[in-house]
């Protein structure tokens, strides 16, 4: 067997992470995913399938939302990353976080970090989408667990309560 | 909504707190299994069967080993030989092959290394030697006379015989005289059905982290249904004691049964064992759909015979499962799930057949969806064909408490004519059809289990209170176990901490399937509460100065005549002073899980020019026995629904003739997405369980059984043609429509 | 005498009798003495079979008390997701 002596080429990476500075290495080939998850430990969001289709790695990148798992981890260089760990604000939780709570809209779990930041990207572009809107922003996010009922009716009441706050 | 039969009024059982692990789910911080990592870890990476069914003639793992970061390869050799007959072989034959490899993706040998990407490039680097041996992929060629055997170890269960076979279970079924009901039958209609493999679909890919120290021990970081079970499997392959394998419950990020047993933990704990590192596995989602548990594909041909005024007087029939590449329960345990109609005169056969697939898994009421989608559709087509409406004639015709179930012996109380009733009543029911759409019911069952369960209850210094299960919370379940703890000692919910604990924190559990946890799991719970309060009130008899049989528990306090209640709170502070900690584990077999009925309807369009099917509008009416956490009982009836749409609709296992899965992943298997559903209305309705002390009956898996009948039915009525074939998705949808 | 129903695949080991009057004080007590009278029979309902007594099905229900005039029925083994 062979010891790791050949060190892999690493590229330095420099972006903000939910509002803080970080610095950290990544090999050429890996996805800001497991940069996020492996390098800085921020493991909220998940891998459900590596090639885009699941939406379980959704992160906002300069306040659009992306699959991690389709950027390399270089490609951070310079930007504005939010992942569901920077959503609640303080230690207050965002109102999507308390309505998922309230209404049930999540059972395993594992999914809901993508479907959070999803729905906060719709909310933040459009304060009152109809059901149909809703469930259009969310299609790039599996669930297989609630059939989407209690978090398109979690998303509604978050969007009232965000008006309301607003208002 | 809730249509509730005679449910005593209780304080906590039945509202809905936020469950008490939502707020990590919410804010990232809940670990799943991939979620941690270990120092030192290594990674593993398979090397999995090109062939679909090939014998394995030489594995030279030399240039792999040679390569870079690599710390261990491992290959069947590695693992004792089971014999034929133990109950894990399967389980060890499917997680390593060892001469044989049975199907496209079939783990032949493993690798670990410093990196992932290390490890799949040596894995790739293993030399394997092949001898190609005939493919069995369909049931068809699975059953036909001469057909070539897809796995050389299959014996028929319970048959006798020890030939080889590719017949997993048949199972005949009769009562009263078939050929005379039809022949004096005024309606019969029979038809012919198949459905596709399809996967249970969780979000999260298996994965592991083992750790195996020198002294022999094993911890295990696993998602399971069953951390238990995980345990047993992996002892028994691996040929260990149980004592030396610690198994830690990670969140489970989606099961539907197929997280009951198990891929990866014995490969990563020989791993691990071998090059004396911690070694995490992933699955890919590649890796998940090739080479998990899917559910058996099916072919089916029902007839009925009914009379003029709509009594459903005989059925007969014949349904077989593919079952994949080691024996299955599909075909027996389908049996069980012809159970909803009184049918006097029954002749049914149930087969499982192996296949050079995948071994087939769980999902949720397994081999019952298959069955419930033929009988139901052949019993819409007979309520057309008399002009009925087809919940009165299945209101006419269904199982009532006493009535024989097909495998014999009579159910039990059962809540399935208050859900027909339900659907009914429903406004959506009630209401028109809306223009250019078309209506369909359908109906479900599933028995349920309960098995073996502990739970051990600890009262705090200051009066709050653990409660402590080994059954993993897949849906809410850590929140159903705490309103019961709640209700039983008349504790605020917030004030106990519901805890899933490891295999040495626990007494043993069963895995969580067959809609178990609350049912059976939750019975440990209250148990334990029972003699705690038992405990309470000697403990407060002493602190009053009275006999124990003076002391009432009301309201979460102890009751004397003559003085002020005593609260939990004074006597846990009293704790020390009064006999030691306040402490109490329960463990049982549970007995008497309440089957579970359910009726669904649903409104749908068929596009004429593309074949696609929109689901308009969903109602499901299902008994729940009680709803402890309603919110988390309407969860589970939306998902299943859910799953049973993809099933109906879009989700298949595309296979080329060798063998190999063209449509693995996410985006070729094409599960629902939220755009694709309409809201799912519920009704729950609540048939108490008598052998539950709340009345709870498992809910986790009936909700699956009635979509695809459903659809079908509602398919089949607004285009006009009978929809037998699954999934009903576009180009089959227009196929039918052009042949009408 | 309790009464043992078997479902269909089972009654090719009674010769197609579907009920058996059973001496037994418990569920094995009667499987022991269907083996007796039905050899090869025990071995499916110990490992092949649950049991349904009073409506409630049981697993793995050996030491199961039975009554003296109880049916009970012999049905396939338990599973689920």
């Amino acid at each position: 067997m062979s010891n790791d002596a050949t060190r892999r080429s690493r590229t330095h990476v420099s972006c903000t992470v939910n509002g803080d500075q970080v610095d950290f290495l990544a090999d050429d080939g890996t996805s800001l995913l497991d940069a996020l998850r492996d390098e800085l430990d921020l493991t909220g969001a998940k891998e459900g399938c590596g090639t885009g289709d699941c939406g379980a790695c959704t992160i906002l990148v300069d306040g659009r939302i992306n699959c991690s798992c389709l950027m390399f981890a270089p490609e951070a260089e310079g930007c504005e990353i939010v992942t569901v760990e920077g959503i609640a604000e303080g230690d207050h939780l965002h109102p999507l976080q308390q309505t998922f709570l309230e209404g049930a809209a999540l059972q395993c779990g594992v999914c809901t970090p993508g479907f959070l930041v999803s729905a906060k990207a719709l909310l933040d572009e459009n304060p009152d989408p109809t059901e149909t809107e809703i469930r259009y922003a969310l299609a790039g996010n599996l669930c297989r667990c609630t059939g989407y009922d209690k978090i398109v009716r979690s998303v509604q009441e978050a969007a009232v309560q965000l008006r309301g706050a607003s208002r | 909504m809730t249509v509730t039969e005679n449910r005593p009024d209780y304080k906590w059982v039945g509202t809905r707190p936020i469950r008490h692990d939502g707020y990590d789910k919410v804010v990232g911080k809940a670990r799943f299994a991939a979620d941690r990592n270990s120092p030192g870890q290594l990674h593993g990476a398979f090397l999995r069967s090109p062939h679909g069914h090939a014998r394995i003639l030489s594995v030279d793992t030399s240039a792999a080993e040679a390569m870079s970061g690599v710390k261990a390869v491992v290959t069947g050799a590695d693992f004792p030989d089971l014999p034929i007959g133990h109950p894990e072989r399967d389980t060890a034959v499917n997680l390593m092959a060892r001469d044989v490899a049975m199907y496209v993706g079939h783990v032949v040998a493993a690798v670990a290394a410093s990196t992932r990407a290390e490890a799949e490039a040596a894995a790739a680097a293993i030399e394997v030697e092949y001898e190609l041996l005939p493919v069995v992929l369909s049931l068809d060629e699975s059953i036909a006379d001469g057909a070539p055997l897809a796995n050389a170890d299959n014996r028929t269960a319970f048959s006798g015989s020890d030939d080889p076979s590719n017949l997993a279970t048949v199972t005949p079924l009769e009562r009263g005289d078939v050929d005379a009901a039809f022949e004096a039958a005024d309606v019969v209609v029979e038809r012919e059905f198949d459905t596709a493999w399809v996967h249970q679909g969780y979000i999260e890919p298996h994965a592991c982290v083992v750790d195996v120290g020198a002294d022999g021990k094993a911890e295990v970081w696993a998602s399971s249904q069953g951390h238990f079970r995980v345990r047993s499997q992996a002892a028994a392959v691996l040929g260990w004691d149980t004592a030396r394998i610690k198994v830690i419950p990670a969140e489970i990020g989606g099961g539907f049964g197929g997280k009951t047993t198990i891929y990866l933990e014995p490969v990563a704990a020989r791993l691990s064992e071998k090059s004396g590192r911690p070694v995490k596995i992933v699955m890919t989602r590649d890796e998940v759909l090739r080479a998990t548990g899917p559910a058996p594909a099916s072919k089916s041909r029902i007839r009925i015979a009914a009379t003029n005024d709509g009594e459903l007087t005989a059925i007969d029939g014949w349904i077989g499962y593919a079952v994949g590449c080691t024996g299955d329960m599909a075909g027996f345990v389908g049996a069980m799930s012809v159970a909803s109609y009184k049918f006097p005169n029954l002749k049914m056969e149930f087969v499982g057949a192996l296949t050079n697939t995948p071994r087939s898994a769980a999902y949720r009421a397994p081999s019952a969806p298959q069955a419930a989608f033929a009988i139901e559709s052949v019993i819409d087509e007979i309520a057309q064909a008399l002009d009925t409406d087809p919940i009165e004639l299945r209101l006419k015709n269904a199982v009532v408490e006493g009535d024989l179930t097909s495998m014999g012996g009579p159910h039990p109380r059962i809540g399935f004519v208050e859900c027909l009733e339900a659907i009914r009543d429903s406004e959506h029911y009630q209401s028109p059809v809306p223009d250019g759409a078309a209506r369909g019911i359908g109906t479900g069952f599933w028995f349920n289990i309960g098995e073996q369960s502990s739970a051990t209850v600890n009262l705090n210094e200051d009066g709050t209170a653990t409660v402590i299960t080994g059954s993993p919370d897949i849906g809410g379940s850590r929140a159903s176990m705490a309103l019961m703890a709640a209700e039983e000692l008349g504790l605020d919910v917030h004030r106990i901490t519901p805890v899933v604990a490891d295999t040495e924190s626990v007494g043993f559990t069963d895995v969580t399937e067959g809609s178990r946890a609350t049912f059976a799991t939750g019975m440990a719970v209250v148990n334990a509460c029972r003699d705690l309060v038992g405990e309470l009130k000697a403990r407060a008899a002493t602190i009053r100065g009275v006999e124990v049989d003076a002391v009432a528990w009301v309201d979460g306090a102890a009751v004397v005549d003559g003085h002020d209640p005593l609260p939990l709170a004074d006597i846990t502070a009293k704790a020390k002073s009064t006999g030691g900690p306040l402490t109490v584990t329960a463990s049982l077999n549970a007995g008497g899980a309440g089957p579970s009925f359910a009726v669904h309807c649903c409104d749908v369009s068929v596009d004429e020019e593309t074949g696609r099917v929109e689901v308009l509008r969903y109602t499901t009416a299902q008994d729940a026995g009680t709803a402890i956490h309603p919110s988390y009982v309407e969860g589970q009836m939306q998902g299943g629904t859910a799953q049973g749409i993809g099933w109906a609709l879009n989700e298949e296992y595309v296979y080329a003739d060798d063998g190999t899965m063209l449509n693995a992943s996410f985006l070729d298997y094409r599960v629902p997405v939220a755009s694709d559903l309409p809201m799912i209305e519920t009704i729950i309705v609540e048939v108490p369980n008598p052998a539950h002390p709340y009345g709870v009956r498992g809910v986790g898996e009936t909700g699956i059984v009635p979509p695809m009948g459903t659809i079908a039915n509602a398919v089949s009525r607004a285009s006009g043609v009978r929809l037998t074939s699954l999934p009903m998705s576009p180009p089959k949808v227009l196929a039918a429509l052009d042949d009408r | 005498m309790p009464r043992a129903h078997l479902m269909t695949p089972l009654r090719r080991f009674t010769d197609g009798e579907a009920v058996i009057e059973v001496e037994g004080a418990t569920v094995g007590a009667m499987i022991a003495e269907l083996d007796r009278r039905f050899p090869g029979i025990g071995e499916m309902l110990t490992k092949g079979a649950s049991a349904a007594v009073d409506g409630l099905i049981h697993a793995e229900p050996e030491y199961l008390a039975v009554e003296p005039d109880a049916d009970v029925y012999f049905v396939a083994p338990l599973a689920g997701g």
